[in-house]
C-alpha cells in the first residue's frame, strides 16, 4: 500500500487528475524556461506599433541560451545600463525587453540601433 | 573576423571586448566596434551642433545647388545603410526605386515652389533614400541624414514608399531637424511629428490640387496592406478625426488627454486635429494661408527644443494675424483649431 502511495504521484504527474495546472516539477522546469527566455515587444514607429489603443502588435521571445555570448552580453549591459538610452530618431522603432529575475520581471526600452539583431529578427507583427 | 553590425552602448563593448570567455575573435570585433563608435559619436555630436550654428548663420552660408540633388539606394533588405548606390533612379526599372526618386523630387518641388525653401536645410542639402531597408520592415524613418523605406511584410503594409504623405512626413522630419529643433519627447515630441504630418498631407493635397473639403486628411492611406484593408483600417491616423476607429492607431483629441512619456505618434493628435479644423474653418487650399502661417512658426524663430504646445498654438496665433492682418478670418481659423483642442 505504501509503495501505491509513493507511485501515486507519478502516475498523476500531468496532474489534470487533480485539477492541478502543473507538478512541482514542471512548476520548477517551467521557471527555469521562463528565467531563460526574454519578451521582446516593438514598438512606435511611423505607424505607431504598441500604443494606448493601437491594433498593431509586434511580440517575440527568445531564449538567452540560444544567444550567442556576445548578444548575451549586449542583452545583460542593457539591463545593467543604468542611464536610460537618448530617445532614438525619428519614427524610429523601440524595444520592450523583458527578463524574469528573483525579483519579479525586469524591463528596458531601448531604441532600435542598441538591439542586437537577434532579437530584433524574434519578433512578429500582427494586427488586431 | 567577425563584424558587429550594431550600435550598443562603449560600456557593452568595453565589457565584451575584455571578457576572456568570449572567443578572441567576438573580442577583437567589440574592441573594433569600440573604437569606430566612438568617432562615429562624435562625427554626431558634431553634426548636431553644425546644424545648430548652420541654422544661426543661414543667411551668410553659400547654397550647395540651386535645388537638392535627389539619390536613391537600395538596402537589397539589410539593414546596412545606406546600401548600394541606384544609377538614374528616375528610369529605374525598380518600381521602388523610380517613385522614391519621383516622390522626392515632388517634396523639393513643394517645399520650393510653396514656401521658397531650397531643400530640408533651406541651403540645397541632398537629399538621400535608401529603399528595400530589412526585411518585411514594416516602418520608414529619418535618422538624422537621409530618409529610410521598408518594405512592409505586403499583409498589414505594403512598400512605404507608396504613401507621397509618408515620404514629405519623413522629410519634413529633416525641415524641423534644421529649423526648430524639437526634441522627440513630451510637447516637443508630439509637435515634431505633428508637423510631419501636417506638411506630410499638405503634399499630398498640393500633388492632387484638392481643396480642404477635398482632402481626406487621412496619413497612411496609401500603404494600407490586404490584411488591414480587409479588417476595415483605412489609415494609420485621421488629422480630421484622430480618435477615428478605422486609424490602425487611434490618437487623443484634447491636449488634457496628453500625459508624459507619451510617444510622439499618439500625443501628435490635439496638434494635427487643430491643423485640420484651421484649414477647413477657413476653406480654400491647406498651403495657400494656414499652411504659410504653420511654415513660419515652424521656421521663423529659430531653435526651441523643448518648445511646448501652448506656446507653438500662441506662435501660430501671432504669426496668422502678421501675414494676413488684413484677413481676420485666418487668425480666427488658427484660433478656433487650437480652441477645439483645449489650448
Amino acid at each position: 500500500m505504501a509503495a501505491l502511495l509513493l507511485l501515486l504521484p507519478l502516475s498523476t504527474r500531468d496532474g489534470s487528475r487533480w485539477g492541478c495546472s502543473e507538478s512541482p516539477a514542471q512548476a520548477l522546469a517551467g521557471k527555469a524556461e521562463s528565467v531563460d527566455r526574454l519578451k521582446i515587444e516593438r514598438v512606435g514607429g511611423l505607424a505607431g506599433f504598441g500604443l494606448p489603443g493601437s491594433h498593431l502588435k509586434s511580440r517575440g521571445d527568445v531564449a538567452v541560451s540560444e544567444l550567442s555570448p556576445a548578444d548575451r552580453h549586449a542583452v545583460d549591459a542593457l539591463f545593467d545600463n543604468k542611464a536610460m538610452p537618448a530617445p532614438g530618431m525619428p519614427d524610429a522603432f523601440r524595444y520592450r525587453i523583458t527578463r524574469q529575475t528573483s525579483q519579479g520581471p525586469q524591463t528596458v526600452e531601448v531604441p532600435e540601433e542598441h538591439v542586437p539583431m537577434s532579437l530584433r529578427n524574434r519578433v512578429k507583427d500582427e494586427l488586431d | 573576423m567577425s563584424c558587429t553590425c550594431f550600435i550598443v552602448p562603449p560600456d557593452v563593448l568595453k565589457r565584451i571586448a575584455e571578457d576572456r570567455t568570449l572567443p578572441d575573435d567576438v573580442r577583437q570585433a567589440a574592441a573594433d566596434t569600440a573604437r569606430i563608435s566612438v568617432e562615429m559619436r562624435k562625427l554626431r555630436t558634431q553634426a548636431g551642433k553644425l546644424t545648430s550654428v548652420a541654422t544661426s548663420v543661414r543667411a551668410a552660408l553659400p547654397q550647395l545647388a540651386a535645388a537638392p540633388a535627389v539619390t536613391v539606394y537600395d538596402c537589397k533588405h539589410s539593414q546596412t545603410l545606406p546600401g548600394t548606390p541606384v544609377p538614374n533612379p528616375g528610369s529605374a526599372a525598380d518600381p521602388t526605386d523610380k517613385r522614391t526618386f519621383k516622390e522626392t523630387t515632388g517634396v523639393a518641388d513643394f517645399y520650393q515652389k510653396v514656401f521658397n525653401r531650397n531643400s530640408v536645410d533651406g541651403a540645397g542639402m541632398t537629399l538621400m533614400s535608401s529603399v528595400h531597408y530589412g526585411v518585411k520592415y514594416n516602418n520608414a524613418m529619418w535618422n538624422g541624414s537621409q530618409m529610410v523605406y521598408g518594405d512592409g511584410d505586403l499583409a498589414i503594409f505594403i512598400d512605404f514608399t507608396n504613401g507621397n504623405d509618408v515620404i514629405g512626413h519623413e522629410l519634413t522630419h529633416g525641415v524641423t531637424q534644421h529649423s526648430l529643433q524639437l526634441g522627440y519627447t513630451g510637447d516637443a515630441g508630439g509637435l515634431n511629428e505633428s508637423l510631419s504630418d501636417c506638411f506630410g498631407s499638405m503634399f499630398r493635397q498640393w500633388e492632387a490640387n484638392q481643396d480642404v473639403n477635398a482632402a481626406d486628411w487621412l496619413i497612411g492611406h496609401d500603404i494600407m496592406g490586404p490584411t488591414a484593408k480587409a479588417k476595415g483600417y483605412t489609415c494609420l491616423r485621421n488629422m480630421a478625426n484622430p480618435a477615428d476607429k478605422h486609424c490602425l492607431a487611434p490618437q487623443p483629441t484634447k491636449y488634457s488627454q496628453i500625459t508624459p512619456g507619451m510617444d510622439p505618434h499618439y500625443s501628435s493628435g490635439p496638434p494635427n486635429l487643430a491643423f485640420c479644423v484651421a484649414c477647413k474653418t477657413l476653406g480654400g487650399k491647406s498651403w495657400e494661408r494656414i499652411g504659410q502661417v504653420w511654415y513660419r512658426s515652424l521656421t521663423g524663430f529659430g531653435p526651441s527644443p523643448n518648445l511646448k504646445m501652448k506656446k507653438f498654438a500662441d506662435r501660430t496665433r501671432t504669426v496668422a494675424a502678421q501675414l494676413y492682418g488684413s484677413t481676420p478670418a485666418v487668425a480666427a481659423a488658427v484660433d478656433k483649431g487650437w480652441k477645439q483642442v483645449g489650448l
